[in-house]
């Protein structure tokens, strides 16, 4: 069985949830959608993990939710960042780059 | 502040359990319903998009399962959830969980029971402050009044000693003292305390006599009122002041809040009442029936109703104790230099006492009287002594009864284990971890073990009771409680915590090592003898310890049993049967000595003539008791040898004791009624002390002297009776005994001076300096029956009450009661044990049962096979049997030793019995082997009967 789809790679689900909510805050399905669609369908993100992650960084102070009216009408819990969650993006934005360019760089040695 | 914002949240959500549920449900419903709907736009049919939207969802219950388990309080709801899950699986099998239950709440309640004995007699300090700064000058166990003795060698002191430490305590703090018993007096309470009028009958209640700086040294505070201070403790016959026990204040002055400043009344005396002591506190002495108040020594005529011993020659009657210096109770040295202090003031006031010249031999004697400096932050216990020996014992017993419980739980959780290894194996394959399923199966044990913990404190209440009323021998009160207090809670739940883990970590392992795939590929049957050799060594091993255990309870029960048997069937030198004892005082009923011999005779008479009496007759005290009464003895015709022992045990008996007792004359005449008071003075004597001092056999016709001038003679010794035993029914050495005619005693007190001899009972014989002679009273009234003494017991109390209303009868009690009160501790120990050694047999063979049936069905497979294959019933039945004889063998084997070098242990507490007895070992060998063979038996037979075509087509 070919995947075409791969899971989003292990520590970086929460760095791109981050990432991704820094332009809007987002209900569930849509942060997965963007998500899915950003990466150009490489990164598949299931509720399974999204859901969890959200919880997680919710108690950690880093998104908070609110229930909002969707475009079409319905009640979905939106999150959005808090200051706390920026910081953390920023630091593990930096750090993600460093290791992702000695990666890189082992690579093409 | 991050934890702390966790927290709230995580609290916030463990309550509102429920609204965060349905805020999941939605999350999860709008996703899905808006993954629907971005498939349906690019062009899905609604089911097609439905149903992929769902597949990439997965299981919701397996989404809101991971989501829940990203927060701390999920833990609680999971515990929560084994929790409800365990209470489950064990209300299934109600009957196992039954049989768990009731034999842990056994152990555990036998455990806190015993250790809440032990803990009272034993662990608690004193209620004071500072009590570890406090000693007593010698054991302080027993209690008396004796007279010709030494200072130092007894640790009882003369008041004049006691004052003189009490003024010059040298390195203590302070020096106090103590009447060494609690005398009973007669008590009639203020009118207006209790409801019951002034015609109300007199209370006999113990009360204790204290120096004026009791109180002080002790650092004991009253909860009412003020305590005893110096200056109530005067001269003779003042301060008339009283403190009350909180229980006496409590159970016969009705809790009266007005009672400091009332006055009651005490031996006929006026006492004011001036505090009321706590409840947790009972004196430094802690005696069988507490005291229940206390008076300055200065009241000593009052209430030890005799004359004044507050003289400077004065007999020995008092205890001392001392608090040491804060500084010094902390180093070893200062109790040395106390000791050294205190022994110095004690020879220098035997130098004083024995004037100007002592021989150079006497002084080698003098410098070598010592009392011991004993640590008493305890307080003193009789019943310490008594029975803190056999509690030990007993702990120890009951500690092997819940070892050999634990033992079988863990052997039944086995091999439920082995049943469930389909259930763990499918758990495991659906994503279970194993530390859950471990954390479940502990959960499990430890709901059986606190429950059963919880039953056990209730089984402990009732049995610390019945125990209570079984060591306080009727007293009406005792100082010890069943209530359990929190050091008994906390040693519970400890005890139920320790034995769930002892008996559920084993089996939660052996779960937890179940492999999912073999397990579930395999038949049942096979699955379940699989499991290698440790699930086959663990059940076996744990009953080889249950024999092991067993045996060495049954063994000790049974050193127990035969060595209270010994003690009851020994020869007493008595009838021990058809004999009623009863106790009584004229003096407290107001009778003058010279009214003793008409009230006697008339005992004797009425009571006589009771249908159903053969004889009655009178004494000083009963065949055998607690106390007695001694002094030093002179016979014409031995001359003594310096510093020889002329002690003797004496009692003064009327006409008829001989015959109504059932002692036996040897030689010569007993004491009849005709021997009166103007006849010839006659005494009787003992085997032991004719023979000592008349080895020839001469002894009839001389004369006896006793050094106690109230009784001194001379007496001529008319017969020899058979020894007896007189007190401790350990004791095999003979004691002398002389008997002394009641009736002949003299009328008056001789005028010459103090008296000396000496005298351990509270019927002391100390020379009044009054001119009547007290030692013409009986204080015991013995009747031989024809038939079952209890019967007569109360036209005994009627007779007596008819005589005069006053006379109260205290303790009327059969023979045979009164020497089984002698030996309570081993009675207790030897039934004690013996019922938990049966517990134990009892456990162990439900166990041996349990693992064997086990085995039985689990083999059944393989026994269908071998019968098939033409075993015969009786081979199939060997081979089961084989398996438990040799688990027997082997127990036997690791339990022989062990009991014998346990029994060593208990050498002390055995009677005319060796510890390595080998009849008892055969027999709780035998014992035991039946028992194994028949538990074993029921299986072997079940299998035999397997039918060997149904056990192969189960599979």
């Amino acid at each position: 069985m070919t995947q075409k789809q791969r899971d989003v790679v292990q520590g970086t689900l929460e760095m791109l949830i981050l990432k991704t909510l820094d332009l809007e805050p987002m209900h569930g399905y849509g942060l997965a959608l963007r998500i899915e669609q950003v990466s150009q369908n490489v990164f598949r993100v299931n509720p399974g993990s999204l859901l969890p992650a959200l919880r997680r960084m919710e108690r950690a102070g880093r998104v908070k939710s609110e229930w909002r009216a969707t475009e079409n009408n319905r009640r979905a819990k939106y999150y959005m960042l808090t200051t706390r969650g920026r910081k953390a993006l920023e630091t593990e934005t930096s750090a993600w780059n460093r290791q992702a360019a000695a990666i890189a760089r082992i690579l093409e040695a | 502040m991050h934890w702390l914002r966790s927290l709230v949240s995580g609290i916030r959500a463990l309550f509102n359990n429920h609204e965060t549920e349905r805020e999941m449900d939605e999350e999860l419903h709008t996703f899905l319903d808006a993954s629907t709907a971005s498939k349906l736009l690019i062009g899905a049919t609604p089911e097609e998009a439905a149903r992929a939207a769902r597949i990439e969802m997965g299981s919701t219950n397996a989404v809101k399962h991971h989501i829940r388990s990203a927060t701390w309080e999920s833990r609680f709801e999971i515990l929560w959830q084994d929790f409800r899950y365990s209470a489950r699986v064990l209300m299934k099998s109600p009957g196992f969980t039954a049989i768990a239950v009731l034999s842990l709440a056994l152990g555990i309640g036998a455990n806190a029971a015993i250790f809440s004995l032990i803990h009272q007699l034993l662990q608690q300090n004193l209620p004071v402050r500072d009590p570890e700064q406090l000693v007593t000058f010698g054991k302080s166990e027993n209690g008396g009044i004796l007279g010709g003795v030494d200072l130092g060698f007894f640790d009882m002191f003369p008041w004049s000693f006691a004052r003189q430490m009490q003024m010059n305590p040298g390195p203590f703090q302070g020096i106090a003292s103590y009447g060494s018993f609690s005398e009973k007096v007669t008590v009639q309470p203020p009118v207006s305390a209790a409801a019951i009028g002034p015609s109300a009958p007199a209370l006999l209640m113990p009360a204790s006599l204290v120096s004026g700086n009791y109180f002080s040294v002790l650092a004991a505070q009253p909860s009412m009122g003020r305590a005893i201070n110096p200056a109530d403790d005067g001269a003779a016959n003042t301060g008339a002041v009283v403190v009350l026990s909180h229980h006496f204040w409590q159970q016969s002055l009705s809790s009266d809040p007005g009672i400091v400043g009332k006055t009651i009344t005490v031996n006929h005396t006026p006492f004011e009442v001036i505090g009321v002591m706590p409840e947790s506190f009972h004196g430094l002495k802690l005696e069988l029936e507490p005291t229940a108040m206390w008076v300055p020594i200065s009241m000593q005529p009052v209430i030890l109703q005799h004359g004044s011993f507050i003289t400077p020659d004065g007999p020995y009657f008092l205890h001392l104790f001392g608090r040491m210096r804060a500084q010094d109770a902390a180093g070893k040295n200062a109790l040395a230099n106390s000791q050294g202090w205190f022994d110095q003031q004690l020879r220098a006031a035997i130098r004083a006492r024995e004037g100007a010249s002592i021989s150079p031999a006497r002084q080698l004697e003098i410098n070598h009287a010592t009392v011991t400096l004993m640590s008493a932050e305890r307080g003193v216990s009789l019943m310490r002594s008594q029975y803190g020996d056999s509690l030990k014992i007993l702990m120890g017993v009951v500690a092997l009864v819940l070892l050999i419980a634990c033992a079988n739980l863990a052997n039944f959780l086995l091999a439920r284990a082995a049943t469930r290894q389909r259930e763990i194996a499918t758990r495991l394959a659906l994503g279970s971890s194993r530390a859950r399923i471990i954390r479940q199966s502990l959960i499990e044990t430890l709901v059986l073990s606190v429950t059963g913990g919880l039953l056990g404190l209730g089984i402990a209440f009732g049995a610390t009771r019945v125990l209570i009323a079984f060591v306080s021998q009727g007293s009406s009160y005792v100082a010890l409680s069943s209530r359990p207090d929190l050091t008994v809670l906390l040693f519970t739940l400890l005890v139920s915590l320790g034995t769930g883990l002892l008996f559920g970590l084993a089996p939660a392992i052996a779960t937890a090592r179940t492999a999912p795939s073999s397990t579930l590929n395999a038949g049942a049957r096979t699955a379940q003898s699989g499991g290698g050799k440790s699930s086959r060594f663990w059940p076996k091993a744990l009953v080889t310890a249950q024999v092991m255990l067993s045996l060495l309870l049954l063994f000790g029960s049974g050193l127990f049993l035969r060595t209270f048997r010994n003690l009851q069937n020994q020869d007493y030198g008595f009838e021990r049967s058809n004999l009623l004892l009863a106790q009584f005082n004229p003096k407290l009923a107001g009778y003058k000595p010279s009214q003793a011999p008409a009230l006697n005779q008339r005992l004797i008479e009425r009571l006589s003539a009771l249908p159903g009496v053969r004889s009655a007759a009178l004494s000083l005290t009963p065949p055998i008791g607690m106390s007695n009464w001694t002094a030093t003895i002179l016979l014409s015709g031995y001359t003594p040898a310096p510093k020889e022992n002329m002690v003797s045990v004496l009692n003064r008996v009327s006409g008829k004791y001989f015959e109504t007792a059932g002692i036996s004359v040897i030689a010569g005449r007993a004491i009849t009624t005709d021997d009166s008071a103007s006849g010839l003075k006659v005494a009787v004597i003992n085997q032991t002390l004719a023979q000592h001092f008349f080895p020839k056999g001469d002894a009839i016709g001389r004369i006896l002297t006793i050094e106690i001038n109230s009784v001194k003679g001379p007496w001529q010794i008319v017969g020899i009776v058979r020894d007896t035993k007189s007190g401790n029914p350990r004791d095999v050495e003979p004691v002398r005994m002389a008997y002394i005619s009641l009736s002949q005693i003299e009328p008056y007190q001789p005028e010459v001076g103090p008296s000396s001899g000496k005298s351990n009972t509270q019927a002391s014989a100390v020379a009044p300096m009054r001119e009547e002679n007290e030692d013409r009273f009986a204080r015991t009234i013995l009747i031989r029956t024809t038939g079952d003494p209890a019967k007569t017991a109360a036209s005994l109390t009627t007779a007596v009450a008819q005589i005069d209303p006053n006379l109260v009868l205290n303790n009327v009690i059969t023979i045979h009661d009164q020497v089984s009160s002698l030996m309570t501790h081993d009675e207790l120990i030897a039934t004690l044990t013996s019922i938990f050694s049966m517990l134990a047999l009892l456990l162990a063979a439900i166990g041996l049962y349990g693992v064997m049936s086990y085995n039985v069905v689990r083999r059944s497979n393989e026994i269908g096979i071998r019968i098939a294959l033409g075993a015969s019933s009786t081979g199939v039945q060997w081979m089961v049997l084989r398996e438990s004889l040799i688990l027997l063998a082997a127990g036997l084997i690791l339990g022989i030793p062990a009991a014998l070098s346990a029994s060593r242990l208990v050498r002390a507490q055995l009677f005319q019995l060796s510890p390595f007895d080998p009849v008892l070992m055969v027999s709780a060998v035998l014992l035991i082997a039946v028992v194994t063979l028949l538990s074993a038996w029921l299986p072997a037979v079940r299998a035999s009967r397997v039918d060997p075509l149904l056990a192969l087509r189960c599979e």
